[in-house]
Parts: C-alpha cells; structure tokens; sequence
C-alpha cells in the first residue's frame, strides 16, 4: 500500500524505530557506546549477525578514510565543487570529465582560504577533504592517484548511468559545498548513542510536506551490495526519519550493470527498513554480552574473508562445500 | 599493430551500429535460461562467469575447474578477474608480475605527469588496499631483485604506450566494472576493464584497453572481444575498438564490428552451456594445447603429457 500521508507515515515510524531501538538498548547487558547505523553495519547484520557481533569495537567504528572508502564522498564533493563553480559563473554547468573534476576539487581544497589563488570558491570543509588535505601535505601522492582512480569511477558511473545533463531538481546528498546538502540522519533523542545515517546520494525533487521526492542511491558495482529491495527499503527508512517526510520512491542505479531501477515507497518497505535499522541496534546491544558464536551464523561466499571463520563450524562446513563447487560450477 | 594507443584515438574511429544489441541480449537471455535448466542455478545461487573462466570453459574445462579449487592469490571476489598470463616462473611470481604492471598502467591512466616505476605502482596497489605484491616481494628478499628489474623493464615499454597524457575529454577510468545478468539473475558474467575510454556521455566513441604483463598471443584478442560485448550491452552502445596493451612492447587493435560482437556472445553462450553440463555432472573434457604447459593437473592428465610429447617429438 502506498504512504498517502508522507510526513504522518514519518512521524509514526520515528516512534516506531524509537521504541524498538530503546527496547533493544534496554536488554543490553552494559551501556551501548556510539551506533552508526549505515548500509554498510545493516548488510552485515543481516547477512551474519555473528560476523558483525564479532567485529568489535573498532569494527564497528568508522574505519577512517582510504581511497577504496572515500571513493563515492570524493567523487560527490568533486561534482558538487563542479556545479557550484559553474553556478558561480552564471552558466549551465558542463559535462565533468572525472579526473579534471577531481584534481580541481583537490587543488581548490588546497587553495581555500588563499587570497592569491583568484576567483576559485573554497570547498566548504568537510572530513574527506581535511583528509585529502592532510594525504597532500605528506606528500603520499600514491594515496591521492588512487584516490582519484576511485573517485573518478564513482563519478563517471553516476553521470554515466543518470545523464547528462543531471535529471532536473536532482540535489547531490552527502556532499560539501553550496551545490549539495548534507544526508540525512537521524538520533532517537539527543542522549541516545545511535545514529541512522541514509546514504543516498542525491535527491530528486524538493521535499514538501506531500512528499514525491526521490532518493537517489548510486552503487559503483553490485554483486555484494545485496539485494535491491534490501538496499532501498534502507535507504527509505534511513531518508524517511532523517528528514521527517517519506520519499515516493528510491531510484537505485549500478554503474555496473548499468541499471536503474525505481523501488516505490510503500508502508512493507518502510517496515523491511525499520527491521534492518533495528537489527543493527539489537545485534550490538547482544554483543556487550556475546560476541561472535557460531551458532548466530549465517554461512555464505562471506565466510571466505571471515576472520572468524577459524572459530565457526558452520562456516567450515559451508567451506568445505565450496571447496567442491564455486560459483555455479564444481571444483576438481 | 600500431606504435601507441595515441594513434588510435587520433585516427577515425566508428563504433558499430546499435540496433543489433538488444537482439544479443535477448539471444543470450534464452540461452542462459535453456542453460539454467541443466545447471541447476539460481539468482542466490548463480553462474559467476568471468573473462578468464569463459576462456578457460572454452580452451579446456577440466583445467578450468581446477584453477578455480586453486587458492584466489590476490583475495579477488567471485567473478572478478585475475591478471596476467602464465610465464615459466612459479604462479606467485606470476600474478605479482601481472599486478605491478596492472597497477603501472593505471597509475599511469590517472597520473599522467608521474613517472611511473616499480615503487610506484607498489604504492599505488598498496594504497589501493592491496598489499598481496609487497608482501610476496619481501617474502622473496634478495631474491625479488630479478622480479623487480623484469617488471621495470615491462613498465618502462608499457610508459611508451601512449596510456599516461590521454586527453581528459576521453574521460579515462581505470577498472571500470561491468557486469551482465542473465536468466533473471541466475547467469551473471563480470568483469573490470583495465582502462575505459569514451563512450557514453562523453561523445567520442568507446575504446577498451586490456593491459597484459606476458608475451603477446593471438588468444589474448578474446577478452577485449568479450568486454567489448558487456560493454555494449551494458551502455546500449558498443565501443569502436579494444586495444590490447602488452608488456612486450605489442599494441593490437581491433576495430569493433557487429561481426565480433556476434562472436563473442557466440562465445559466451557455448561457455554457458559447457558450465551448464559441468554442474550437472558431467565430467570435464580434457582439450589439450599449448595451454598444458602450464597446466596445474599436468601431473595426472594424461592427454595433456601426451600433447606435450608429441609437441616435443614434432620440435625435434
């Protein structure tokens, strides 16, 4: 069924997605440190659930940035400076070749605040670019080239599979930059650890109070980016609490495939979202009490790159079993 | 053959009609689903195709199978392609060399003003994630000096290939993905094109290149042909051409026709219903050639050490 009262459907999820996190927070053994509830954490915690208990603190926190990681966040800010410069001349903006839209978002970073680098707009600060900044000043040029073969990918897939020009009304999400706005994220209450982050890229559309907007969620590639409906019923939960009003749909493109396939936004994908939400929050409220155990398990082509695999009968036998047939095929 | 990938994109290049791209589409949807029956696949459990497992099906499938039991020596996920051809040196040194001039290219395709060396492309690779050659070269200690010189002298020849200063308008990328589903998601066949210029949005046609670390082959043709085909059914468009770059100082290229397209998914297709018969249980077949040299099941097959015999005796 479809949500006819985008900001109502909204506001009861929040409640909804509150109550079941503070339920789970309530069973956990000790305090909860900082949850950052992303795609990434939901994947994991719904694939393998002991994978993701098992990770520990410093699995769950962000990582820090690397070229693989900051590949789509470079690549957004690459294209937000690129729009904006153009805005800022009074022109249409042209088709962005990826490597020149990065190096000049690089060098605009580097510049920003220099009276005599002339007329270029800094970038407003964001974390990706203070590390790019810090990467120059260490002179680890190595980072930056894959930095800009990673961006540049992202870049070139976005355009690529979007058009040129960019659809009307399209915003880019998670950008710095007077040509974007910041993804929308969400807190239950001020005092709670947890943080729904959507990562959506870009919106289509203005937010009004009937809705109709479109999440954007671009995937470079998607083999292991699991299933499409997984991935926008997320995304339409993580959007719908963060600004407050539900999307009309979520378009999910892959630049690999080349695909983009609309996912409307009905009340069982909002409900698919909140589960994936509150999964997340439930497994690491579980895991201040139990980490890994093999039993929670879920074996899968995963298992290969597990650390814990050593500890996980199910995994070994579901390893045993690959080692007779991969990928569609036996081995002999 | 021309001298750099420069001539090429300064040349007239016309990418092939695409009005017969969504018929190949359709042709390989039909067989993949045919395909799917035997092998018994399905979009959780699909066929995971790549450029070299498609060779390998079709240059021999009983070694196919067993390179796939082989330990994945750079960590690739399912479907991902390996590099580099076999040399006559161990598998390890094999793949590290393919990966140091990988890497070479790429560096080169998105930095072109640095010059490009061993060291380099290491720290390209190992800021990339990928830690797989520098850890293979300090296991080899002293003895990586001749690995790395070799690869110096791959890397020097490949910098005269005219990949490091393309024009930004060509909107070079390097490892570009691509992948092709088939039979509702049962068939899946994936790749990374080492450099992918042009094609849409840019305006300029599409051209395909392959970065190869051995010797040049006339076999090694079937991957640009196989990329050219995913690329077009994955933009709707095909490229004008796939050039083969190889670390021996050869550049093939080759003029996309629709004829080649055909082939190639003629290719894939037959690659599909061979897999289709392996996961029924069907035993392999053994195809020996040249190939068997190199053979990781050339100890216990038979055909194999008789071709290579009577290779030996028509030598002599």
């Amino acid at each position: 069924m479809t949500v006819d009262d985008p900001v109502g459907t909204a506001d009861r999820l929040r409640a909804a997605v509150a109550e079941q996190i503070a339920g789970a927070l309530a069973g956990a053994g000790v305090p909860v440190g900082d949850i950052y509830v992303g795609w990434g954490a939901a994947l994991e915690a719904a694939t393998c659930a002991a994978r993701y208990r098992g990770r520990g603190e410093l699995g769950w926190a962000f990582p820090g940035w690397s070229p693989p990681l900051a590949g789509g966040a470079c690549g957004r800010a690459a294209l937000a400076h690129h729009m904006a410069q153009a805005d800022l001349a009074g022109r249409p903006a042209t088709l962005p070749t990826p490597l020149d839209a990065i190096r000049t978002w690089m060098r605009a970073l580097r510049t920003a605040g220099d009276a005599s680098a002339g007329g270029a707009p800094p970038p407003e600060r964001s974390s990706v670019g203070d590390w790019i900044c810090e990467t120059w000043e260490a002179g680890d040029f190595a980072t930056l080239a894959a930095v800009a073969a990673t961006a540049g990918r992202w870049l070139a897939g976005f355009v690529r599979v979007l058009g040129w020009p960019l659809p009307a009304q399209l915003t880019l999400l998670n950008a710095p930059g007077p040509a974007a706005v910041a993804a929308p994220s969400w807190r239950p209450d001020k005092a709670s650890p947890v943080t729904v982050a959507c990562g959506a890229d870009a919106r289509l559309g203005r937010v009004t109070r009937a809705g109709g907007f479109v999440l954007v969620v671009h995937r470079v590639t998607t083999a292991d980016d699991g299933a499409i409906r997984d991935r926008a019923a997320f995304e339409a939960a993580a959007g719908a609490l963060g600004i407050g009003v539900v999307p009309a749909s979520v378009l999910v493109s892959g630049g690999d495939t080349g695909e983009r396939v609309t996912a409307p936004v009905d009340h069982d994908l909002l409900a698919l979202g909140a589960d994936r939400i509150a999964a997340v929050v439930s497994q690491r409220a579980i895991a201040t009490e139990r980490g890994f155990e093999p039993a929670d398990s879920t074996p899968s082509t995963s298992c290969r790159h597990c650390d814990h695999l050593a500890e996980c009968p199910p995994g070994q036998a579901w390893m045993r079993l690959a080692e007779r047939w991969r990928g569609g095929l036996p081995v002999n | 053959m021309v001298e750099a990938l420069g001539d090429v994109l300064a040349g007239p290049l016309h990418a092939p009609s695409a009005d017969g791209i969504a018929a190949l589409r359709a042709e390989l949807d039909v067989a993949a689903r045919a395909a799917t029956v035997v092998g018994g696949w399905s979009e959780a459990e699909p066929l995971r195709l790549s450029k070299h497992l498609v060779t390998g099906l079709l240059r021999c499938p009983r070694r196919a199978l067993s390179e796939r039991g082989e330990r994945n020596p750079r960590g690739q996920a399912e479907g991902q392609e390996r590099t580099g051809p076999c040399e006559d040196r161990g598998a390890g040194d094999d793949v590290v060399m393919g990966s140091m001039v990988d890497a070479a290219a790429k560096l080169a395709t998105v930095s072109p003003r640095q010059s490009v060396t061993v060291d380099a492309a290491l720290a390209f690779l190992t800021a990339l994630g990928d830690t797989t050659v520098a850890d293979h070269l300090a296991d080899l200690g002293p003895a990586a000096a001749r690995l790395i010189a070799d690869a110096a002298a791959r890397i020097d020849r490949l910098a005269r290939s005219g990949l490091a200063g393309v024009d930004p308008g060509w909107w070079p990328r390097v490892e570009d993905p691509v992948r092709v589903v088939l039979a509702g998601g049962a068939v899946t066949v994936a790749g990374r094109i080492d450099v992918l210029l042009g094609g849409p949005p840019t305006g300029r046609p599409g051209v395909i290149v392959e970065v190869k670390s051995g010797r040049w082959y006339d076999g090694m043709r079937a991957d640009g042909h196989l990329y050219a085909l995913m690329v077009a059914l994955r933009d709707g468009e095909a490229p004008a051409s796939a050039v083969t770059i190889v670390s021996d100082g050869t550049t093939n290229v080759e003029p996309i026709r629709p004829a080649l397209l055909q082939h190639a998914a003629e290719r894939l297709d037959e690659a599909i219903g061979v897999a289709a018969r392996l996961a029924a249980g069907e035993p392999p077949a053994m195809s020996p050639g040249a190939h068997c040299q190199h053979c990781p099941v050339r100890p216990d097959c038979t055909v194999g050490r008789g071709w290579r015999l009577e290779a030996a005796e028509d030598r002599s």
